[in-house]
């Protein structure tokens, strides 16, 4: 959907706090889109797999349930994890964390750690012009040719991680994810011909 | 189309004042079979005079609020029925008003271009069209009424549908939209026809909009529910 729009799950167990930060966030004119939760039980069934999502969590929630933060940490990879703040928690919780915010911060504060955080995550992110490089252009055209990723990865000697990664890159670049797009893009960026 | 602001909708907020702040909820209301003549009515007014669930209208109308509803709220939620209705009619709406009016932008398009990029977003749209109205009509054929006889207990044990397929589906109906969109956006080159362009683009947002809202209720909402109302039939 929305590349741009930093997707914000917040879990925080006041109501109060919980209110008053999406209030910020709404009103800073930034394109942010939340979801408000109570409870960590919830979190594994509203992550999108979608680029730019940050959790806001107050590390509260993780009172004996390290094991199940950790592992929907590992399920998302992409998703970046901010800390909520406004009483002591150990190092040891707090480093789990990407970034952390403290309820006394101001919104500029906490809106430029928002945008920085939900960038970092972006592949790649100094190279971000539309323009592939020779391998990834050499995958689009298998991947058109109808190559799956194991044949690409055969054909190129490189191995299946390789080619998915440089998939990644390619949707990254374009914005373009399903391969009747990628073809049309392929063929107005003249790399491969209509009738090929 | 960016939320920078949220009215969470309760049973005693005035409608026409809902409207006011979103007008994506006149579309919300269509698909309710609401009329737009609110008068100063409340939300909760409006239910009763036109039978329809309060709560399934606060749930629904919130997530075009860009709220979402969290699990206790998702399961409160007693007239499935209805949130079937309003998909069927979403599905009217795509079908019958939002499709052709892309297809009218397109072939205007191409009348005033030779471009060829411009057959190859009609060839990419009209597929991507088929494949929806596919869908929609997997939907209305077979998943709703399944649904249907599941509530009302009657079900034959050999339905055709498969909840993972199905949840597939929706994702690749998603990726397609946005495709097109960035194609325009980025990298298709269409000279002139400014104002068909923005029209195009403009219908491609709305489409998004309310596509989003309605994959979001019938992944997020609908078969969460589904789900529960099987398992129970499973242990009874």
């Amino acid at each position: 959907m929305d590349r741009q729009r930093i997707h914000i799950l917040l879990l925080e167990p006041s109501h109060i706090v919980s209110e008053g930060l999406s209030h910020i966030l709404l009103k800073s004119n930034h394109r942010f889109s939340i979801s408000q939760y109570s409870d960590l039980k919830y979190l594994d069934t509203i992550i999108k797999k979608e680029q730019n999502t940050v959790v806001i969590l107050n590390p509260s929630l993780l009172q004996n349930r390290n094991k199940d933060f950790i592992k929907i940490k590992n399920t998302y990879p992409s998703t970046r994890w901010m800390a909520l703040v406004y009483s002591y928690f150990d190092q040891d919780i707090l480093r789990k964390f990407d970034e952390q915010i403290t309820i006394t911060e101001t919104a500029k504060n906490i809106i430029s750690k928002l945008i920085k955080i939900s960038q970092h995550q972006k592949i790649d992110s100094s190279n971000q012009q539309a323009t592939l490089t020779e391998r990834e252009t050499d995958i689009l055209i298998h991947l058109i040719d109808g190559l799956s990723n194991k044949e690409i990865a055969n054909t190129l000697s490189i191995s299946i991680h390789t080619v998915i990664s440089h998939r990644k890159n390619i949707t990254e670049k374009t914005g373009i994810k399903s391969l009747p797009g990628l073809t049309i893009y392929a063929i107005t960026k003249k790399i491969i011909q209509l009738d090929s | 189309m960016y939320l920078v602001r949220k009215t969470y909708i309760s049973p005693a907020t005035e409608v026409a004042e809902l409207i006011n702040e979103n007008y994506h909820l006149l579309l919300f209301l269509e698909h309710l079979n609401i009329d737009f003549l609110v008068y100063d009515k409340t939300v909760k007014q409006v239910c009763e005079e036109n039978n329809i669930d309060v709560n399934v209208f606060i749930v629904l109308g919130n997530l075009y609020n860009g709220l979402f509803p969290n699990k206790e709220e998702i399961h409160s939620l007693k007239d499935i029925q209805l949130i079937i209705l309003f998909l069927r009619n979403s599905h009217l709406y795509y079908k019958n008003e939002v499709y052709p009016k892309i297809l009218n932008y397109i072939s205007i398009l191409r009348e005033h271009n030779t471009s060829n990029d411009i057959a190859l977003i009609e060839r990419f749209f009209t597929d991507y069209f088929n494949e929806v109205v596919e869908h929609m009509e997997y939907e209305d054929k077979i998943v709703f009424p399944y649904f249907t006889q599941l509530l009302d207990n009657t079900q034959d044990t050999d339905s055709d549908f498969s909840v993972k397929g199905y949840r597939e589906h929706h994702s690749d109906i998603e990726v397609k939209l946005s495709d097109l969109k960035n194609l325009l956006l980025k990298h298709i080159v269409i000279k002139n026809e400014h104002t068909t362009r923005r029209k195009f683009l403009h219908t491609l947002f709305e489409l998004e909009y309310d596509l989003g809202i309605h994959s979001s209720i019938e992944e997020k909402i609908l078969l969460p529910l589904i789900e529960n109302i099987e398992k129970e039939h499973s242990n009874g």
